[in-house]
């Protein structure tokens, strides 16, 4: 069986990890931890584990005073902070909800104790909200039980008990609702640290610090995660038989596979209905199946399945390696290997993929086996969730088949690429705002590879640096053409100053590659900025050929690290352009 | 060196990580400017980690020495 479970880190682990060097030029990571409790172990842990995912930086955890987590987070030095870390615990609510205070715990009391933590959470939500204005927050609600202080039995729930966790609740809904706040997932905290095994009673009383070892390492291991996010796979390719549904195509027919309880093969039921909400999500899905096209076909048809053939994009049946199924799905889809997983009930079908692309992580479709399924499903939503779904994820697989037109199109075979574009009814959107909470252009400058300036990457915080420098500016391109729209593609950073503009990133989806967006953008800059020369700061990365294509079509090879393109280069090689502009918001840049 | 002097010289050394070996068998309190109620509360989850050993947080003011520590570690532990 495969585990996907997370291994706590050691403290002497965790020493060694903090105390090896930094690299050289390493750019620093200022992590404020806010607890209200002696941070000692849990900031260790902390500091390892960041260390661990931002291995290029020097990350640094500074922290406050004990016992005022509310003051701790209103006196953040935003300025000098590149996120904010937020732990708290029953005590800090009100510090009779604590071993360490002897204020009371009588019936009297409760109502109290429950009044004034409501208070708290109003006034620590408040601050932490202020914060995630300037800053990304990662915040954990109350990890430690309760102390034994109402009066039921501890087996049941206790009325003052149930309103204070409603209160935590409502205050997390409230939090998590921010777009730049992330709650660590007390679900997932439990599995990795089980309740009983949290509090240290003897290390709170004597040293302040309320946490088992094992506790601090899960919840730090945990925060460290939601800090350095992994990018999301961005697409899943299934087999059919004993995978998508239960039974074999070409021997128990159209009518003979299943996915049903009473056939005993609800699993792929889930899997089904699983397959279908990542889709929804803007997942890429497709099949690999060594099978009978027609039959396929006619299978895609029963009107009983929980995802249709609308949202697997493309269906590749044969009977030739699935690795070739794959190779063409890659191209369709035009993303790399290592954003993508397959699964298959056949090891040996995963083992001929694996060989022909290692940075594929090919899982197992475990029939029959319920835990491993359970394990399966927890795997993809982890390497597939993201922390919001935009627009544009609802709109991915469409452009993809309009893309895969496009290809038919450029490619000589269709109509030529001129004639297409014109025909296409393109419009671009131009949108020049300075939005801190654009998630889609901070997505992308992230996670672009291929058409990329230069490969830099932002913190959350260096975003919204950039963006309140008021000499920067953001422009954000839309498009859409009677194929259906893409959504926001492009994005630029930079500064115009004196008749120039200095782009420091340029990123675009490759899912608007070949639709000349890329001149579209900077015709307008030009154009709109009555500009004669704008600077890029590029520099070639292994990945980012389509970028220096680019230029090297409207300046000569070898391309400079600070390249310079003049207005009247630009407009020398500008192919022809076809689309309609639309400006969305004033220019504030 | 046994495995256990071994295993509780690496616990120093995790929580000192300047000093030689040597210098950890000599180290004391009154010695160490570094040792104070942090590396000491460190040291004694080190301990608890690596050996079982609950340390009452009670014993820290006699934990004042290596071979303090080792004694007191060579006497509550059971099974290495």
């Amino acid at each position: 069986m495969q585990q996907f479970g997370t291994d706590a880190m050691k403290l002497i682990e965790a020493l060694a990890v903090i105390q090896r060097p930094f690299p050289e030029h390493a750019a620093p990571f200022r992590a404020f931890l806010a607890c209200g409790f002696t941070p000692l172990h849990l900031q260790t842990f902390l500091t390892a584990a960041l260390r661990e995912r931002l291995a290029m930086m020097r990350v640094e955890i500074s922290t406050g005073l004990f016992g005022d987590l509310p003051g701790n987070i209103e006196r953040l030095p935003i300025a000098e902070c590149d996120a904010l870390v937020a732990v708290m615990e029953w005590q800090d609510l009100d510090p009779r909800l604590g071993i360490r205070n002897l204020g009371g715990w009588r019936v009297a009391d409760l109502p109290d104790i429950i009044h004034s933590a409501e208070r708290m959470l109003a006034r620590v939500e408040k601050a932490i909200c202020h914060v995630a204005n300037s800053l990304p927050v990662y915040v954990s609600l109350p990890t430690l039980p309760l102390p034994p202080l109402f009066t039921t039995p501890g087996r049941q729930a206790s009325l003052h008990e149930l309103r204070l966790r409603q209160a935590v609740g409502a205050s997390a809904v409230s939090l998590a609702a921010h777009p730049r706040i992330r709650a660590l997932n007390a679900q997932r905290l439990d599995e990795i640290s089980p309740a009983c095994s949290r509090l240290d009673v003897q290390s709170e009383l004597l040293s302040g610090f309320p946490y088992q070892l094992n506790h601090a390492s899960a919840m730090a291991e945990l925060f460290a995660a939601l800090v350095r996010d992994a990018t999301p796979k961005k697409g899943l390719i299934t087999d059919l038989d004993d995978t998508l549904w239960a039974g074999i195509l070409g021997e128990d027919g159209v009518d003979g596979i299943s996915w049903h309880l009473d056939r005993q093969s609800h699993l792929h039921g889930l899997y089904q209905q699983f397959l279908a909400s990542l889709a929804s999500a803007g997942v890429l899905t497709a099949v690999a199946s060594k099978n009978d096209p027609a039959l396929v076909e006619q299978a895609f048809e029963r009107e009983d399945l929980l995802i249709g053939k609308q949202s697997l994009y493309p269906i590749d049946a044969h009977w030739g390696p699935k690795s070739e199924s794959v190779r063409r799905v890659l191209k369709t889809w035009n993303v790399a290997p290592d954003a993508v997983v397959f699964v298959d009930d056949s090891p040996m079908e995963l083992a001929e993929v694996q060989a022909a692309f290692p940075e594929i992580e090919c899982l197992v479709f475990p029939k029959n086996d319920y835990p491993s399924f359970w394990q399966l499903l927890r795997r993809l939503r982890d390497v597939f969730g993201k922390s919001a779904i935009s627009e544009e994820d609802s709109l991915r697989l469409d452009s993809i088949r309009a893309a895969h037109t496009l290809r038919y199109a450029s490619n000589g075979e269709g109509p030529s690429l001129d004639s297409f574009l014109r025909d296409a009814q393109a419009a671009v959107a131009v949108n020049f705002g300075k939005d801190k909470n654009d998630r889609r252009a901070f997505e992308l400058i992230n996670k672009t590879n291929q058409f990329n300036l230069n490969g830099k990457r932002l913190t959350e915080a260096a975003w919204a640096a950039y963006l309140d420098d008021p000499g920067s500016f953001l422009m954000t391109v839309n498009y859409e053409d009677k194929y259906g729209a893409l959504g926001k593609i492009a994005v630029l950073l930079g500064r115009i100053d004196d008749g120039a503009a200095a782009i420091d990133y340029w990123v675009m989806s490759c899912r608007a590659f070949s639709r000349r967006i890329e001149h579209h953008s900077l015709r307008w800059l030009f154009d709109n900025f009555h500009l004669q020369e704008i600077r890029f700061e590029y520099r070639p990365t292994g990945r980012n050929k389509p970028v220096q294509d680019f230029f090297a079509n409207i300046v000569s090879a070898p391309l400079p690290a600070n390249l310079r393109i003049t207005r009247m280069e630009f407009f020398e090689k500008c192919p022809p352009l076809f689309h309609n502009t639309k400006v969305k918001a004033a220019v504030n840049g | 060196m046994d495995n256990f002097e071994e295993r509780l010289v690496h616990c120093f050394s995790s929580v000192f990580p300047g000093l030689s070996e040597g210098q950890i068998r000599d180290a004391s309190v009154d010695s160490l400017p570094e040792w104070n109620s942090l590396a000491a509360v460190t040291l004694v989850a080190l301990i608890q980690e690596e050996f079982g050993v609950q340390v009452s947080l009670a014993d820290l003011p006699n934990l004042v020495s290596f071979s303090a520590v080792q004694n007191y570690v060579r006497h509550n532990h059971v099974a290495s």
